[in-house]
């Protein structure tokens, strides 16, 4: 596939598309013409002060151009880059991605408060839940390697006549004569070589069926001796630990072990009685600060000191605007608007530490699942930060 | 096809090659393996499946006297039995039969080394199990489970990518965003953006913290998680 025409192009002195920021901050007061290709040519074309070449020329000035289309009025086409005939403008972003800011967003930058915010997740620490389709797959593609590959020679990797080949033959007996431990009963060779599909329903290839199978044939059945051990004597081998656990069973959402094949997320609870808010760790930037130290600093005052924590870059993940109260008659500040912009940090280790005098007035805290979140941040701040969650 | 119809493909090759004094299986293979290359395809599977005509009458029509110096060519003469089965030891061109080098010394193979040829044996392309073969119906069955499993991984591929591409989204939102913010207080314009772009402590040994490359495993462990971790446990830095 080819790619799309490069940045680059934009940089070039003859190209005629402009970036966003160029035409804001060389537009007059007057309403614009959206500069169409065959428009700014044709004023390249009437104009005959300078040649295209040793000016970039501008969208304002097509607006002595007889070619002018359609005009639009300036927040809006502040909000959207110029459309363009033949390929997109690549340097700034197709206009869907405006969408999340009100069409008249309030481009007073006194009307806003910076904050930085960090998302702090706990990444799943277990693999994701095999589909029944897999399952049945996977036992599938066992059972036909089993007729494709060399069949299993004990002979080298059993020497004859040792404690360990005598338990090896031991199993073999009551596995049937079947090497494979996770594939049933099935003879590769012989007349019954076709039949290699199991029922629908079969509980041959269900993962814990296959994990009871391993751990009973990793048992010790013949001492060193070379005597086979009574069942009373057998040493049962440790069983690994449930995929769930005790927190997942008490759906205690403070505990970090819970939802192990999910992502977690930190939210605390800010506020008090009606005004209580639950939301991610934020706060407001200084003007000595990067965003990624005033991150790292209100995690510390938030949520405390005791985890082992890694923010991933300085570039924000998501962010969240909440647009400026103005007063309808004057035009007049009434509350100030606010811009927060969250970095995303990794927890490797610890918990949450929430002193009574809390710095940031933190009272609670929970680590919950994308779909948990849904019902407990904000109404207005989910779709924010919904674009930055993982599949799990 | 019921009855072993001599094959007309080797035909040629048949007629011109030069039967030699050795066994008759490799002969048509000493002179059409010399020359001609295309034509003898299956030059050796036609002699396995039909019988070679007698060399006086191959001779009578080529009129040259047959070769018998091209012996290298041919394949050893205890190859045709490989390495051997497990089964079958001892037998005439068995290679791990004990050799005699001097008069009345037997060098007996190492066991070991026995035990390892005759594992690697089963890799030789003869030892592999042939291809299936299945009914329609079967076949059917098999394709079908294939479709199935390629749809479920283009779904799975779908997945990932669109959630990459809503994050990536996400980002560069944010970024585009933040480059219009004017910075706290008499930060100009893009401030925060240009030190957000900044690659510091990315690149080199100290970028990512070891315990993040901790894999997914399917059960977790004896203690899922290290709830106690103080910030003294941190491992001190220079």
């Amino acid at each position: 596939m080819m790619s799309a025409p490069g940045r680059g192009s934009a940089l070039l002195r003859s190209s005629q598309r402009i970036c966003a920021q160029c035409t804001r901050s060389s537009r007059p007061r007057i309403p614009t013409t959206i500069p169409v290709r065959t428009a700014v040519t044709a004023a390249a074309a009437t104009t005959t002060t300078t040649t295209p070449a040793s000016r970039r020329r501008y969208a304002t000035e097509a607006s002595t151009a007889p070619g002018s289309t359609s005009q639009q009025p300036s927040p809006s086409s502040r909000a959207s880059p110029p459309p363009p005939s033949p390929p997109p403008v690549a340097s700034t972003p197709p206009a869907s991605t405006t969408a999340a800011t009100p069409q008249a967003a309030d481009p007073n930058p006194r009307h806003y408060t910076i904050q930085a915010g960090i998302i702090l997740t706990r990444a799943p620490l277990l693999t994701r839940e095999q589909t029944p389709f897999e399952s049945a797959f996977y036992l599938y593609q066992k059972r036909l390697n089993e007729r494709l590959t060399a069949p299993f020679r004990p002979a080298f990797y059993f020497k004859p006549d040792t404690a360990l080949d005598l338990d090896w033959r031991l199993k073999l007996r009551e596995r049937h004569g079947v090497p494979a431990k996770d594939i049933g009963r099935y003879n590769p060779r012989g007349r019954m070589a076709w039949n290699d599909e199991v029922m629908a329903g079969s509980p041959v290839g269900d993962p814990d069926n296959i994990r009871d199978k391993l751990l009973a044939d990793a048992e010790v059945r013949v001492s060193e001796d070379g005597e086979p051990i009574p069942a009373e004597d057998r040493v049962p081998v440790e069983r690994p630990m449930p995929r769930r656990t005790e927190a997942d069973e008490k759906a205690d959402t403070r505990r970090l072990d819970r939802a192990l094949d999910k992502t977690l997320y930190l939210v605390v609870k800010k506020g008090s009685g009606e005004q209580a808010r639950w939301e991610f760790p934020s706060g407001l930037v200084t003007t000595d600060e990067a965003l990624h130290e005033t991150a790292a600093r209100v995690l510390a005052e938030s949520a405390g000191v005791n985890m082992n924590t890694w923010m991933v870059g300085r570039v924000p993940v998501a962010h969240h605007v909440v647009a400026p109260e103005l007063d309808e008659a004057t035009g007049a500040l009434r509350n100030r608007g606010t811009k927060i912009f969250y970095l995303k940090g990794r927890i490797l280790a610890g918990q949450v530490t929430l002193t009574k005098d809390n710095l940031r007035g933190v009272t609670d805290f929970q680590w919950l699942t994308k779909d948990e979140l849904n019902g407990v941040i904000p109404r207005d701040l989910y779709p924010s930060v919904r674009g930055m969650f993982d599949l799990r | 096809m019921s009855f072993p119809l001599p094959s007309l493909r080797g035909l040629a090759s048949r007629l011109l090659s030069r039967p030699t004094v050795s066994s008759s299986s490799s002969s048509s293979s000493s002179f059409s393996h010399l020359a001609f290359r295309s034509a003898t395809t299956p030059p050796t599977a036609a002699a396995r499946t039909t019988t070679t005509p007698p060399p006086s009458c191959l001779a009578a029509a080529a009129g040259v006297r047959s070769l018998s110096t091209t012996s290298s060519v041919l394949a050893p003469p205890g190859a045709k039995g490989g390495k051997g089965g497990p089964q079958k030891g001892g037998r005439p061109g068995d290679k791990n039969a004990p050799k005699r080098r001097k008069k009345g010394e037997v060098q007996q193979r190492d066991p070991k080394v026995v035990n390892m040829l005759r594992h690697m044996a089963v890799l030789s392309p003869r030892r592999i199990p042939p291809p299936l073969r299945m009914g329609r119906n079967r076949y059917l069955r098999h394709w079908t489970i294939h479709r199935a499993w390629l749809l479920f991984r283009r779904q799975q591929r779908q997945l990932r990518e669109a959630n990459l591409m809503r994050q990536y989204q996400s980002m560069h939102r944010a970024c585009e965003e933040l480059r219009r913010t004017a910075g706290p207080g008499t930060r100009e314009e893009g401030y925060l953006y240009r030190v957000a772009m900044e690659k510091k402590g990315v690149y080199g040994l100290d970028s990512i913290p070891i315990e993040y490359a901790r894999a997914q495993t399917e059960t977790p462990a004896r203690v899922a998680w290290n709830h106690d971790w103080k910030a003294g446990d941190a491992p001190g830095k220079a």
